[in-house]
């Protein structure tokens, strides 16, 4: 078996086109208008659903501009990857473990009421952070 | 651990883009090898070696606390 190869079938992982960064950057501008002309009454829809097709769109966006490929996807930036994936899961586990807590402190109560669009989103926005990070630093 | 990339780079006359360009990773990768951030993976080393003509051994080297 070749080096290049080798080298393939350990380092894959399956990442989209650039392409992809323009379709996430679409239906998350489409999905922002949509909730505009929701909150504005242009567009009569019950709120609970728009709020569902809302944050679908944004985790649909999300998700594809997580699984785009850089301009250079080389082994480094793999790892950078791989790190920030697990960072991001340490992360969404943390914040739902300590928000119990938050509310004791804030609110009398300890409960948690996290959706899990929200959890799902704030560990997107870790990943994208520490992502971005370690690849500036790198 | 340490590397002479850089020297060899230089007696090669390459740029950091240059050297990234024919082994198909980013500048900033090869910075960071070169800085002692990043250790590569042995088919990435292999390739340097080879741009090089040098053994993986003249151009990295395990120090003391490796």
């Amino acid at each position: 078996m070749s080096i290049m190869k080798m080298d393939k079938n350990q380092h894959d992982l399956v990442l989209l086109p650039r392409l992809f960064n323009k379709v996430a950057l679409g239906i998350l501008i489409l999905s922002i208008l949509f909730a505009t002309l929701a909150i504005l009454s242009i567009i009569n829809i019950d709120m609970a659903v728009m709020k569902t097709i809302v944050a679908t769109g944004i985790l649909v966006s999300l998700l594809i501009f997580a699984l785009t490929k850089d301009k250079v996807e080389d082994e480094l930036l793999l790892r950078i990857r791989l790190k920030a994936f697990a960072g991001s899961f340490i992360f969404g586990v943390l914040y739902v473990l300590i928000d119990p807590f938050i509310n004791l402190l804030f609110d009398h109560d300890f409960s948690s009421d996290l959706g899990l669009t929200r959890i799902l989103i704030t560990m997107f926005l870790f990943y994208f952070m520490s992502f971005y990070s370690m690849k500036k630093k790198r | 651990m340490k590397n002479s990339i850089k020297i060899q780079r230089v007696i090669k006359d390459l740029t950091q883009e240059d050297l990234a360009n024919k082994i198909g990773v980013s500048r900033q990768t090869i910075n960071s090898i070169e800085n002692n951030r990043y250790i590569p993976s042995t088919a990435l080393a292999l390739k340097i070696s080879a741009i090089f003509d040098k053994n993986v051994n003249e151009l990295f080297e395990l120090e003391k606390d490796d």
